[in-house]
């Protein structure tokens, strides 16, 4: 009898207590944790933290993988179990930092978008003043030049739309820039226009 | 029992429970918490410089060892050991402070080398576009490009901000999509403007002008010839060459002339047909050309049916050689202008009926086919800068390796 259970029952008991199950529940709750991360802009803007905890994802699952290949009573879920927890606790950090992130962004992008704005403006209200039949052909270079950066101003607003704030706050930045730039070309000529006129009213005073 | 035996035998279990306590305690496991904040700020220092990116494997190694030994740390493995025994989460610990300083310096490297990368890649389209935009004013067709040029520019502007930021990937994909920019610009340069380095067209224009000399010949009178490319107009008289004047063209005026407004100069054999003296004209003393001719209208029309010109466009006239109205005035709509005294001198050497040929250029190797092989260097130039910026990048990996 005791043979009996020595050799049938002892064996099967073993098999029984020793077969360690694949963590499925904490895997779906690593998915969704890094979902929930990624659907925060954790990708965008704490893209290093993301790639890590992505990572560790990746391994948890690979290592599951690599158990259940196993014969039952060998597999040891142990390592894909503390992967899991690893990407579910830096899922859950990262989480509570990319909103004040993402929102410090937004700000910056909104403001340089602004920014951009106001600069696109003045450089229409100066083209409108602009010395007409001097010289042509820099004034329509110019005027085509005002019509890109205000067409310009739409991928911008595209980039704010798409959430993608560096996009936009470098673009916006680049237009606030050139903006200046043809700004302060219009300004020169008009100075130059004004020099012009006074040499002129004072040529005519002498004739 | 004696009391001697009594007290030897209790001073055995005391030495026996001391021994076993102090021996347990030297195995128990204790992480050297300096050793742990090590491997922590390692742990920081790769999401710093971007391990992910630039050191993937490493970077994958070293989570992958660090989850293990926290996992570890967490569970209180290896608590008993032998005092005598090499602690292995210690050196496990140590091996991973190795492997991340590793994985840091890769990056660090790699990410310099990127950085290297997207600078002189950046630095290469920079100096593309202060060529292109020299050659365009120097063709006179920045009109031609319309928004583009400035497109590009904040493309430019824009890769030069994301490279501040350390966007090294996006700077060069912004460079990228700049100096395809810059090649739709040079290709509808080429379109519009071709002709001046196309031979055939070249000589055609080089017979034009002959006809219109051999003509002053035969008739023993005064004609004109208008080189665009050169924006020289010379007055020939008897067939031969009696002067030339710089001139100014419409504010496009290197185009072929489509349409009323285009900016274009016409091109075309042409004749005065009206002489307009001083309070006749606002640009002081003029010469009306008959402009639109037969050949006008035909390619007018042609253009309009093919959709090549709006709809609702018209052909235009008063093209006229004139003088200035200001002296200030850089451009025409479309006409030739000349200095004042200058105007005199053709004004008079001239009557109705003077032939006037206006060509695009009278040899391939005129202003507007320099400046357009000059672009098209500008173009080739960028493989040759693209090899030295990989030559940059080569040289700054073995210095760090």
């Amino acid at each position: 009898m005791r043979h009996v259970f020595t050799f049938a029952v002892a064996p099967i008991l073993l098999l029984v207590v020793g077969c360690a199950k694949a963590p499925t529940d904490k895997l779906a709750a690593a998915e969704q944790a890094v979902t929930e991360a990624r659907t925060a802009g954790a990708a965008d803007y704490m893209a290093e933290d993301f790639a890590k905890i992505e990572g560790m994802l990746a391994n948890a699952k690979t290592e599951i993988a690599q158990q259940n290949d196993k014969v039952a009573v060998l597999r040891d879920y142990e390592k894909a179990e503390q992967f899991l927890v690893a990407a579910q606790t830096e899922s859950a950090r990262v989480m509570g930092e990319v909103g004040k992130k993402k929102e410090e962004m937004k700000a910056a992008a909104i403001q340089a978008h602004r920014d951009a704005q106001a600069a696109v403006k003045t450089a229409q209200q100066l083209v409108a003043k602009a010395p007409v039949g001097k010289d042509r052909a820099a004034l329509e270079a110019i005027k085509a030049d005002v019509r890109g950066l205000n067409a310009s101003l739409t991928e911008v607003a595209a980039a704010l739309e798409a959430g993608d704030y560096k996009a936009a706050q470098s673009k916006a930045k680049a237009i606030q820039d050139k903006s200046h730039s043809v700004s302060a070309e219009i300004q020169s000529a008009l100075a130059k226009t004004g020099a012009a006129k006074g040499q002129k009213s004072a040529l005519a005073k002498k004739k | 029992m004696s009391l001697t035996t009594t007290v030897r035998a209790a001073l055995s279990i005391v030495a026996m429970t001391w021994w076993l306590v102090a021996g347990l305690s030297a195995c128990v496991q204790n992480a050297p918490p300096e050793l742990l904040q090590a491997v922590e700020a390692l742990d920081r220092q790769l999401v710093e410089v971007q391990g992910a990116e630039f050191a993937p494997e490493e970077y994958a190694r070293f989570v992958d060892r660090w989850v293990a030994v926290k996992g570890r740390l967490l569970a209180e493995e290896d608590v008993i050991h032998w005092p005598w025994e090499a602690d292995p989460l210690v050196t496990d610990l140590h091996e991973l402070q190795e492997d991340g300083r590793r994985a840091a310096a890769t990056a660090a490297q790699r990410k310099e080398a990127k950085r290297l990368e997207a600078q002189a890649r950046l630095s290469v389209m920079e100096q593309r576009l202060r060529v292109f935009d020299g050659l365009i004013d120097q063709m006179g067709s920045r009109v031609v490009l319309g928004q583009r040029p400035i497109e590009t520019k904040v493309l430019v502007s824009q890769a030069r901000s994301l490279l501040e930021q350390g966007l090294y990937a996006r700077s060069l994909r912004a460079v990228q999509e700049a100096s395809r920019l810059l090649e739709v610009q040079s290709a509808l340069l080429n379109a519009e403007l071709g002709r001046y380095a196309d031979a055939s067209k070249v000589e055609m224009w080089r017979r034009m002008a002959q006809r219109t000399v051999e003509w002053s010949r035969a008739h023993g009178a005064a004609a004109i010839v208008v080189s665009k490319a050169d924006r020289l107009l010379t007055l020939y008289r008897n067939g031969r060459r009696a002067v030339s004047y710089p001139v100014r063209l419409g504010f496009n005026g290197v185009l072929e002339k489509r349409y009323q407004g285009d900016g274009a100069t016409p091109e075309g054999q042409y004749w005065v047909i009206k002489k307009r003296d001083r309070g006749q004209t606002q640009f002081y003393r003029a010469l009306l050309l008959d402009y639109p001719n037969s050949e006008d209208r035909r390619r007018f029309q042609l253009a309009r049916t093919a959709g090549a010109i709006p709809a609702e466009s018209f052909i235009g006239g008063q093209i006229e050689i004139h003088g200035k109205e200001d002296m200030f005035l850089s451009q025409t709509l479309g006409c030739v202008m000349l200095d004042n005294r200058e105007i005199d001198a053709v004004f008079e050497a001239t009557a109705v009926g003077t032939p006037v040929t206006i060509v695009g250029a009278m040899n391939v190797t005129n202003a507007v086919a320099l400046a357009l092989a000059g672009i098209e260097r500008v173009g080739e130039d960028q493989d040759a800068e693209g090899a030295d910026v990989q030559d940059v990048v080569e040289a700054s990996a073995v210095e760090g390796s």
